[in-house]
């Protein structure tokens, strides 16, 4: 991807996503150092700098391995003076959580920005957890820009508060704030900090128990000096009669849909109406004046009541007793993405005026859904289809311990080859214990290969360790696909473009697994042949491991476009097909369509040319049209 | 009218990310202001797509149901799906096109589609775009078809300057075709 907008010059009106906006205010500020691990809706920021660093060669930008490491090497570099930034979804804060805590109590000699991008309604998680909370119980305050519109001025501020108080910053958006198109005007570039100096203090950067209880009393006395000095901060501001009856707090985004909703209800300028980005500490001084004669307070935020419960513990340690109303009275849902008309009526029967008139008319005929697929030609899609064929022909019932990545859409039939998926990298932990408790099937943790750098290789380590008997198969295609192709060690090169691969094969042997296989995911023959022999030393009690490889088909057929690689076409000979619907039905690639007569026909449009169908076909009707160019079979091959 | 509630909806390859994105650009360059919500991730992958698209004044970024303006969709099922985000006599521009979805064994026909979205009082506007497109070198440029009969024949018109969208789609990539659909799109009258 190209975000040339990083470079456009100051005072530049340019239209572009949250993420970009986020990329952008990090180079005017002068970031010299920006590590992230892809998640949907956070990817776009890395990637932007990236960019940038292309062409600037500046700041310096990695996709780390995992969130945790990512973390570390912006705190490391921050530890130095070198103003720094950590990208990543909600979730992955979970995995980097360790050094988060820790960061609060060394604090660092420059800025320290943890981008989470938190995704209520799970567009595409597993969780609708808010990371506010992990602001509160580490110690680190957040900022919640107030919609896609204020990113870039709320980053500004962050990135400044975390580097005059020497102390991490969160800053924390959503989906709507990540991946929405608003206007900006940008600034100056301001030219990076590369270089810092790393003073030796072990009292302050070594937390043994005797330091780290030092830290923690400054840290506590540090977190009111907070919320005093974010009491002044310019990004928090209150519009409407300050003897309002009411007050609306409007938390991050929340604020748009409340001011948006306050509008349509006619009371915009009738009301007290608080723009919060600053949601954790809450700014004490300003709440406490806001609070003021106030009887009700109604809050607008997108996740859990953080601000909400704040303001009832605040309120009640400043003696006040306003009636607070947002979720915890039910006012306002507490599960999904807010909704400007949800907020509208949250607002209208929490003052017991009439909700405003709506009609939504739903179709009587409800459209099939239309889940996400594997695409065509997916290398995934052939190993599934051979590990169900082979399983069923050795008899073996599977248990299919499944992961986080493309791979995840092997849930649906008639593939239906991920029993599990809880977490990334969870597929091999989870599958060992698995092993412990059922004797009569055998376990399969099916993972990526970015998910397998990421959080799969302690659990391989440890069920080679512990010897726990399973099927390890690694699905790799080189490449971080489902986040939209970031490179990572099986990638052969890293974001900025140095050569450098670290085989999956060669970890898992160094690991001590029982037995290591490699295949190529497009040779189905070969498929059939290896993973019988993998599910075999596995049944037996060996850690048996297997790395499909197979290029993922949108690099391929990119790749192929780029080179001028002929792509074969695929078509079906119809007097050999007897319509036994194997290819559409079981095999089931989307560009393979059943005729009237149930033969089958294949899609020109939607083939890639991946030839896998030629051997799932009993009848050989499945034919390319002329030869398969070697080089084509190579770029499949991933090798 | 100062703020026009556009759906964008389709499937996952079909450029329905673009064309919502060509919106938001054409109405900035035409003086106004605009949100473009879009999602990531999971939700592509030959799933359904939907964009949420503001023009005008506006705060929040989803446009909330029953008050959209107009659905553009690159496809007859997934108009029919986002259908409920229009207020009645919403304007519905869409492909003719089905896409049956994988393992979907019914039959439902255009026709079928467009009637049960005309019972929900939209007005319904149905364009051959895939159709149109493939001659022009690329079935992908419908969304610029699409959105250029919108420009021509509904409110969406009345929000952006056609010479702003050309602008636009001028810079982005396969400028030539897109401009080529794009015109196609404006030039086109309904097909019923």
């Amino acid at each position: 991807m190209s975000y040339p907008e990083m470079l456009s010059p100051a005072g530049s009106r340019v239209f572009t996503l949250g993420n970009v906006a986020i990329a952008r205010a990090s180079l005017e500020y002068g970031v010299g150092v920006a590590a992230g691990y892809p998640g949907t809706p956070s990817s776009e920021i890395i990637e932007a700098l990236g960019y940038a660093a292309r062409k600037l060669g500046y700041p310096y930008v990695e996709w780390s391995v995992n969130e945790k490491v990512a973390f570390e090497v912006a705190y490391g570099a921050a530890m130095a003076g070198v103003p720094s930034i950590v990208t990543m979804k909600h979730v992955g804060l979970n995995v980097a959580a360790d050094p988060l805590f820790s960061s609060a109590y060394t604090g660092v000699e420059s800025s320290l920005l943890v981008v989470s991008a938190d995704d209520p309604s799970m567009w595409s998680s597993q969780n609708e957890q808010d990371n506010r909370i992990y602001g509160l119980h580490a110690y680190v305050p957040v900022f919640e820009p107030a919609g896609a519109q204020e990113v870039r001025e709320a980053t500004l501020e962050a990135l400044r508060f975390s580097e005059e108080h020497k102390h991490p910053v969160i800053l924390r958006t959503v989906t709507r704030v990540s991946h929405t198109r608003a206007l900006y005007t940008f600034g100056e570039l301001r030219g990076p900090r590369m270089e810092g100096r790393f003073q030796r203090d072990p009292s302050r950067w070594a937390l043994v128990p005797a330091h780290a209880r030092r830290r923690r009393e400054e840290l506590v006395k540090k977190w009111e000096l907070f919320s005093h000095h974010l009491s002044s901060s310019a990004l928090n501001a209150a519009e409407g009669p300050e003897g309002s009856e009411l007050l609306v707090v409007g938390a991050g985004i929340g604020f748009r849909y409340a001011r948006e909703a306050l509008s349509r209800l006619g009371l915009l300028g009738k009301v007290r109406l608080l723009k919060l980005t600053t949601t954790v500490p809450l700014p004490r001084e300003l709440i406490a004046s806001e609070l003021e004669r106030k009887e009700k307070v109604f809050v607008v935020e997108e996740g859990e009541p953080v601000v909400e419960d704040q303001l009832k513990l605040l309120s009640f340690d400043l003696g006040m007793r306003p009636l607070i109303m947002g979720k915890r009275s039910g006012h306002v849902k507490l599960t999904g993405e807010l909704r400007l008309d949800a907020v509208a009526e949250g607002i209208a029967s929490a003052l017991g005026l009439s909700s405003l008139p709506r009609e939504v008319r739903k179709p009587s005929l409800s459209p099939p859904p239309r889940p996400p697929t594997l695409c065509p030609g997916c290398p995934y899609r052939g190993v599934f289809y051979s590990l169900r064929k082979v399983a069923s022909k050795m008899k073996l019932k599977l248990i299919y311990s499944g992961d986080i990545g493309c791979y995840s859409l092997g849930i649906n039939p008639p593939l239906s080859s991920q029993d599990i998926i809880v977490e990334m990298g969870g597929s091999l932990g989870v599958g060992a214990g698995l092993t412990r408790a059922v004797k009569d099937a055998v376990v399969v943790a099916t993972i990526g290969d970015s998910t397998f750098y990421h959080a799969g290789m302690p659990g391989l380590v440890n069920a080679a360790f512990n010897g726990a008997p399973m099927l390890v198969l690694v699905l790799d295609n080189g490449t971080t696909a489902m986040t939209g192709h970031q490179p990572n060690p099986a990638t052969g090169h890293n974001l900025r473009g140095e050569a450098r691969r670290i085989p999956i094969e060669e970890i898992a042997r160094a690991a001590g697994a029982s037995s290591v296989r490699v295949v190529n995911s497009f040779e189905m023959e070969e498929l059939d042949k290896v993973v019988a022999e993998a599910l075999t030393d596995a049944r037996g009690g060996k850690l048996s491991v297997l790395v499909a490889r197979g290029a993922c088909i949108l690099e391929a057929v990119a790749e192929a476009r780029e080179s001028k690689i002929q792509r074969p076409l695929y078509y079906v000979e119809q007097d050999r097909c007897r319509a036994c619907t194997i290819c559409y039905n079981l095999f089931a690639c989307p560009a393979i369509l059943s005729s009237q007569d149930g033969k089958a026909k294949i899609d020109p449009s939607l083939c890639t040319g991946c030839g896998v169908c030629v051997d799932v076909c009993p009848f050989d009707a499945i034919l390319p049209r002329g030869e398969v160019e070697e080089s084509w079979r190579r770029l499949l091959s991933g090798g | 009218m100062d703020s026009l509630n556009v759906v964008v909806a389709g499937v996952g390859g079909q450029g329905v990310l673009t064309l919502a994105k060509v919106i938001g650009e054409a109405a900035i360059a035409s003086g106004r202001g605009a949100l473009v919500a879009e999602t990531h991730g999971l939700s592509q992958r030959g799933g359904s797509v939907v964009v949420h698209v503001r023009i005008g004044e506006v705060e929040a970024p989803l446009v909330p149901e029953g008050e959209g303006d107009l659905l553009i969709s690159t496809e007859l099922l997934e108009a029919l799906r986002y259908a409920s985000f229009l207020r009645r006599e919403g304007e519905v521009v869409s492909d003719a096109l089905v896409l049956k979805p994988y393992g979907f064994k019914g039959d439902l026909k255009a026709y079928q589609l467009a009637e049960e979205l005309r019972r929900l009082g939209l007005r319904v506007h149905l364009v051959n775009a895939a159709g149109m497109a493939e001659p022009l070198g690329d079935v992908r440029a419908a969304n610029m078809i699409l959105l250029g009969y919108s420009v021509a024949r509904t409110a969406l018109g009345e929000f952006l300057d056609a010479r702003e969208v050309e602008g636009v789609i001028g810079r982005g990539r396969g400028a030539e075709v897109n401009l080529k659909a794009f015109r196609l799109g404006l030039s086109m009258r309904a097909e019923g």
